[in-house]
């Protein structure tokens, strides 16, 4: 693997090991300094030189928001977890969601894949500061290389101590287990995953309450994402200071993976401090491929509106930036499309995404979400019909904002609201090309295939 | 007790338990939210989205059903973003639903259809296909169950009914999305003994009980609030029926006793009430009239001279078995005694069964009264009693008075048949055509539960009184009225009472009713509700006594 580019005068944080060989070895990591955090807090824990309020509060002044895709300050989540006195003596889970199932995301495979260690170690330290006895590590189906990788890690971990009872000498006892879901976008979602953890379907809960007082098994949870929990671990080792002094301001600090696809010469996962400008990070991707001009850009997975050309042309790539922009930083899955791109094709391809993955509790997402998707089928088919785009747009608002348990469905909407709004005429394009509208009922209806079917089909999923 | 919140609904205050959501103080405060997947037997999922409605101080809408309330919450149902948020609801909900109403057996009494009415846009702005589910229409999925999934709206009522009320767990969702389909799991048949309750509980047409399907249009059907005689926990039931025929029995709320289920066994003994076989008296063989089928009693227990055995029946209310009780044991100091079947197990969950844990509640005998028959001074026979003495042959009366022909399964054994034919005198009271019936030198038709009111004593010693659905045909006539006919002839009882005067007048001597109040809602119990799938919803009936008729002060006021 070749060593990606960075930016002027930045060191690679995450990224520094990936590609090298050994990276997923202990012996390699701990060579390269790795774990030595972790003996540091385990080696103060006793003398109380290293505290849960301690690491929380490193936490806390470094700025640190979550990677998976909000941006919720990490620091401030861990404190909801309440006190030990008021939790009635039900122990505390840690789980790391590595259910990375975002379109156009895969940092977290990245970390997993290449670095486990850095996970793990970040993991045991969050576990000593909320006081987590036993750790999950939430792994989308898929990703059975992962999964592989980490297993060898945490059987590595356990063997040198750094996991089980009484690590180091500590009095700290934590366990850790990796455990692969089924490949369901849902369970992304942080209380889809824990209901998938548990063992059922992956459907979101009703929140209140929220994972930190009623989370997996109905005990205090807290869900953080792997880049998150990794950061953790270069917090401790680097100090709470140089993580913030990394970012563009006090609000978006410390270094950021960011996952670039499309139509860029060099697709991949380039780290960068967090609110690098987006032509810089077009620029370390060696620009447009093939020279051609810069039509959009989804800035967030697919559950980010699109952005044009010019409104990225300025664009610091942070939390607060792009939501500035009306969109999301999310995952940092920046998937970027040239002139040749036709817009309502990539938002009907979305959009039967998220019809496809819609859990299907909340009523508005579970129809709401197909009937989006044939319009826009119909729409490029060349069938679409005068009102459609407005009916489109009309739908979309009944789908969000509070209509549903989970944001999935504001997620699902984001792509078609922004893809109309800001590239009508390339949909009425479609309109003006279409046809006299067929009756109806001619239409071929929709068919549930039966469950066999779908299993001989190979299609079951 | 819990403690109760204020909380405020369209400007209406209202003082709720603390521990309801707001969908319950909207009821609570007379709003009724619109809402599919809340069920107040269920657990909450807030998944239909249907109840919206703005609350002051949060910044979305919000679903009211997940909302605990909270003291001074201010609930508006009645603004512009709530009706539009649930006008879209009803929209998605209708986008693929197949609006198959006038073929469709919920019709009626659905929700959807309710809401649909009261709400939801005046048009469809959908041109797309409908979702079709080839191969999950119309589907037998138990024994009692059809399904049809394209008119399921997945609220999952029935997966959570199947999860948390019978446990046993047969249905699911099983794949995703807009292909969500709710259905038992591979090679599983939903067969569980409340599975009728699955049906009711589904909101609309996409579970349906074959025994109810294409009989009769919802609306047609007359609701009494009866008392389901499977077995001694004493389902509260409705009975459905029209123009002399029951359809069906549908449980009624009672939080003490069934909640809001009855068991298959129960529920589908409904049939068994159309089945009336007997139309007139017969004396040794030839049809007659009741005055001389009376007649011929009362001289052949007059020369019995106390050699008489009158079987009760725990299947008759107490009221009867107090006047049977009073004529012969009292009065004529013959043996006035009953049998009761122990049977087969049927139960019913309860929310507070075991204190205030959810159990089960059992019954065991296949009678409902048998504490009522005892209470009213029915001897309780069994193996030592003078039926087991008859059917030894050391005891020999003179004149048997079956008072029930379907007391026992007994009743249908020849060798019993033939030691009680050893009488020189019985006397049968039947519904149907029966070998103990043919073998009656006296046979009185009489009807059925149905036909008569009364009270029932349950399991828990709880008095429950059931009303008459409708008179039985001319001229059958009930046990109660036979007894008071009768009991005129020695000058003890008048013709005109009815149930209702008995109770009064057996409340001084008979255990466990002293001081109850025909009318009190503890007896009465709660009004048959619109819908099975509405049970909370319930018709505002105030509670009468008297053959459904009007008390005589009411009448001309």
């Amino acid at each position: 693997m070749s060593k990606t580019p960075v930016p002027k005068g930045f060191t690679p944080v995450h990224s520094a090991r990936f590609g090298k060989k050994g990276s997923q070895k202990l012996a390699g990591y701990e060579a390269d300094g790795g774990y030595a955090s972790w003996k540091k807090v385990a080696k103060g824990w006793k003398s109380g030189d290293f505290t849960p309020a301690k690491i929380i509060d490193m936490v806390k002044a470094s700025g640190l928001r979550g990677r998976g895709g909000a941006g919720f300050p990490t620091g401030l989540k861990w404190t909801f977890v309440p006190p030990k006195e008021k939790r009635g003596g039900k122990p505390v889970y840690l789980l790391c969601n590595a259910d990375e199932s975002e379109p156009g995301t895969f940092k977290d495979r990245l970390i997993m894949e290449e670095d486990p260690h850095q996970l793990l170690e970040g993991m045991l330290i969050a576990s000593a500061a909320l006081d987590v006895k036993h750790a999950y590590i939430y792994i989308r189906g898929e990703m059975v290389r992962c999964a592989e990788v980490l297993n060898e890690a945490v059987a590595e971990a356990y063997a040198a101590g750094y996991l089980g009872k009484d690590i180091l000498g500590s009095g700290l006892d934590i366990d850790l287990t990796v455990h692969r879901g089924a490949g369901a976008y849902i369970c992304g979602e942080e209380t889809a995953l824990i209901e998938s953890l548990e063992g059922k379907r992956g459907h979101p809960r009703i929140k209140p309450p929220f994972p930190a007082v009623s989370g997996v098994w109905d005990c205090p949870t807290v869900v953080n994402n792997v880049e998150t929990l990794a950061a953790v671990k270069f917090i401790l080792d680097n100090g709470p200071e140089w993580f913030k002094g990394m970012g563009r301001n006090e609000k978006n600090t410390g270094p950021k993976l960011y996952c670039v696809s499309g139509h860029v010469e060099k697709p991949g996962v380039y780290e960068a401090p967090m609110g690098i400008k987006f032509m810089d990070l077009l620029a370390l991707c060696g620009g447009m491929k093939g020279g051609k001009k810069l039509k959009a850009v989804i800035p967030g997975g697919a559950s980010a509106a699109i952005l044009t050309a010019a409104e990225v042309a300025d664009l610091p790539m942070d939390f607060d930036g792009v939501a500035a922009a009306k969109s999301m930083l999310g995952s940092a899955a920046i998937m970027v499309m040239d002139e040749t791109t036709d817009i309502p094709k990539a938002v009907t391809n979305i959009s039967k995404f998220f019809a496809h993955e819609s859990c299907g509790q909340c009523t508005p997402c579970r129809e709401g979400t197909p009937w989006l998707n044939k319009m826009l089928k119909r729409l490029i088919k060349g069938e679409g019909k005068r009102d459609d785009l407005d009916l489109l747009l009309q739908i979309s608002n009944q789908m969000g904002n509070g209509m549903t348990i989970c944001v999935f469905s504001d997620a699902a909407i984001a792509p078609v609201i922004s893809g109309i709004t800001k590239f009508r005429d390339e949909f009425e394009a479609y309109l003006s090309k279409a046809k006299a509208p067929d009756f109806a009922l001619a239409a071929p209806a929709e068919v549930t295939p039966k469950v066999a079917d779908r299993v001989a089909e190979g299609i079951h999923g | 007790m819990s403690k109760t919140a204020k909380v405020t609904v369209d400007g209406r205050s209202v003082d709720v338990p603390d521990n309801s959501n707001a969908l319950e103080a909207c009821r609570a405060a007379g709003v009724e939210v619109p809402h599919f997947c809340y069920h107040p037997g269920l657990s909450i999922v807030g998944q239909c989205r249907m109840c919206m409605v703005e609350i002051e101080g949060m910044p979305k809408i919000a679903a009211s059903c997940t909302v605990p309330i909270r003291d001074g919450m201010v609930i508006k149902t009645d603004t512009e973003k709530a009706h539009a948020a649930r006008n879209s609801t009803m929209e998605f909900l209708l986008i693929n639903h197949p609006l198959d109403c006038p073929i469709c057996d919920q019709a009626g009494e659905c929700k959807l259809q309710d809401n649909a009415v009261t709400g939801g846009l005046p048009v469809s702005r959908t041109s797309e296909a409908r979702r079709q589910y080839p191969g999950y229409e119309r589907t037998d999925i138990g024994k009692h169950v059809i399904a049809d999934m394209t008119r399921c709206i997945q609220c999952t009522r029935c997966i959570r009914f199947c999860e948390e009320i019978t446990e046993t767990g047969e249905l699911s969702f099983i794949e995703r999305g807009g292909h969500t389909i709710v259905w038992t799991h591979e090679g599983r048949a939903l067969d569980n003994e409340l599975s009728g309750c699955a049906a009711d509980v589904c909101p609309v047409g996409a579970l349906t009980t074959k025994e109810f399907r294409f009989r009769k249009r919802a609306w047609w059907l007359d609701k009494t609030r009866s008392v389901c005689t499977g077995c001694e926990v004493g389902c509260n039931i409705a009975v459905e029926h029209k123009d002399r025929v029951v359809h069906r029995f549908i449980p009624r709320v009672n939080a003490d006793v069934n909640d809001f289920w009855i068991c298959d066994f129960g529920r589908f003994r409904s049939e068994e009430l159309n089945e009336q076989e007997l139309f007139r008296p017969v004396v040794r063989g030839k049809e007659t009239s009741w005055g001389d089928a009376q007649d011929a009693i009362k001289a052949a227990v007059d020369a019995a001279q106390k050699d008489v055995l009158v079987l009760g029946s725990a299947k008759l209310s107490t009221e009867t078995n107090w006047l049977a009780a009073q004529l012969f044991g009292k009065h004529l100091g013959a043996n006035v005694e009953f049998v009761v079947d122990r049977g087969d197990r049927h139960r019913v969950k309860n929310k507070k069964a075991d204190g205030n844990v959810a159990g089960w509640l059992e019954g065991y005998e296949a009678a409902p009264n048998s504490r009522g028959a005892e209470a009213a001074g029915v001897t309780r026979g069994g193996d030592t009693g003078a039926l087991a003495a008859v059917l030894t042959g050391t005891l020999l009366p003179k004149v048997i008075i079956v008072l029930d022909a379907a007391f026992s399964a007994k009743a249908e054994d020849p060798a019993v048949i033939a030691a009680l034919r050893k009488a020189g005198t019985l006397i049968v009271c039947s519904r149907r055509r029966s070998a103990l019936a043919a073998a009656a030198d006296v046979l009185l038709p009489v009807g059925g539960v149905h036909n008569d009111e009364g009270t029932f004593v349950n399991v828990q010693g709880r008095v429950q009184r059931f009303d008459c659905a409708y008179i039985p045909p001319p001229i059958v006539r009930t046990q109660l009225e036979i007894l008071t006919h009768l009991g005129k002839k020695w000058g003890l009882f008048d013709t005109r009472w009815t149930a209702r005067s008995v109770f009064e007048e057996m409340r001084a001597t008979v255990p466990g009713y002293a001081g109850l109040d025909w009318d009190s809602p503890a007896l009465v119990g709660s009004a048959p509700s619109a819908s099975p799938a509405a049970p909370h919803d319930v018709l505002e009936a105030p509670a009468k006594g008297g053959l459904g008729l009007p008390a005589l002060q009411e009448v001309g006021s």
